[in-house]
């Protein structure tokens, strides 16, 4: 990506066609697309869900389903990183549905993921921002926090996440101006 | 005439410089935000820096590597009646006639005890 680019053309070069189509030719080779989507689908399903048990359920759900429609993806504009995605916003949409209404919190399970530091001080003060980030994040609505955890966990770009989302990249754009917005709000920036 | 871009555009060419790893300030620039929005851009920054995505545990990694290599050798039906419709018809037809003789025979032996019971009765 490069800052002169038109937002949302990315999608024209998807450097994972190659192993794409190793995959639908021969299903074995789909273990290099596993093996290099696996922590971004996992992150994406954990900060939407809160739970490493959860997101490993929905993660786990994503790939099995993935494989099984592997020779169905095609190459009409949008990546396969957006198509894997929107199989993974799918089984989230599904989770959230029957998960326990009770939980309130949902990056309740993020804690362990404060830097680690020595300096005791150092560590309190972390611990006091990832819980501050953890509760605004948590605040915002469901539309602005998948775009939020999208676009800065696992850096897709706004043409992506509206093919995950279903919404045009017009309107990722503004959900994410107005998510950043409220987050400063809620940050005090 | 080309259209300006809107502050959420021009924003998000900002959100990708700085997933490009460009600093705050030339990426707020390199996108040609406001002043007033840089705030909006170091935040942005501050995000994707403390957004840490968590890795797998090894375990459910390794389990999860197993299931698809289960999955992938596992025969797909449907795919399989989808090359082979010819067959699909003549294993359709076979499981059919199979079914049929089955519950004729079934029929019928239910009947003969029927009869044999009804026999012993007004004996």
């Amino acid at each position: 990506m490069s800052a002169d680019r038109v937002p949302g053309e990315t999608s024209s070069v998807d450097g994972d066609l190659p192993d794409v189509r190793a995959a639908q030719a021969n299903r074995a080779a789909f273990a290099i697309l596993y093996r290099r989507y696996l922590d971004p689908v996992y992150g994406y399903c954990f900060y939407l869900l809160g739970d490493h048990h959860d997101a490993e359920d929905a993660t786990e759900r994503t790939f099995l389903a993935a494989l099984g429609a592997i020779e169905r993806f095609r190459d009409e504009g949008a990546t396969f990183r957006s198509w894997l995605f929107r199989i993974a916003h799918n089984q989230l949409a599904n989770a959230l549905r029957t998960r326990d209404r009770q939980r309130t919190d949902p990056l309740d399970g993020a804690q362990e993921l404060t830097a680690a530091s020595d300096d005791p001080a150092r560590l309190v003060s972390l611990a006091d921002d990832a819980r501050r980030l953890r509760a605004a994040l948590a605040s915002l609505s469901e539309d602005r926090r998948q775009v939020v955890v999208l676009r800065f966990v696992d850096g897709l770009t706004a043409r992506e996440i509206g093919v995950v989302l279903g919404r045009s990249d017009g309107a990722v754009r503004v959900l994410q101006h107005r998510a950043l917005r409220e987050l400063a709000v809620l940050l005090e920036r | 005439m080309s259209k300006s871009p809107s502050a959420a555009e021009r924003l998000d060419r900002a959100v990708d410089g700085i997933l490009d790893g460009l600093s705050p300030r030339i990426a707020a620039a390199a996108g040609g935000v406001d002043v007033a929005a840089h705030p909006l851009v170091e935040l942005a920054a501050d995000l994707r820096t403390r957004l840490v995505p968590p890795p797998a545990a090894p375990s459910f990694e390794a389990r999860l590597a197993v299931r698809l290599a289960a999955a992938d050798s596992a025969p797909d039906p449907l795919a399989w009646a989808l090359r082979h419709p010819g067959r699909l018809i003549v294993t359709g037809a076979v499981g059919s006639a199979v079914g049929v003789g089955v519950t004729a025979y079934a029929v019928w032996r239910n009947s003969r005890r029927a009869s044999g019971a009804h026999r012993l009765l007004h004996r």
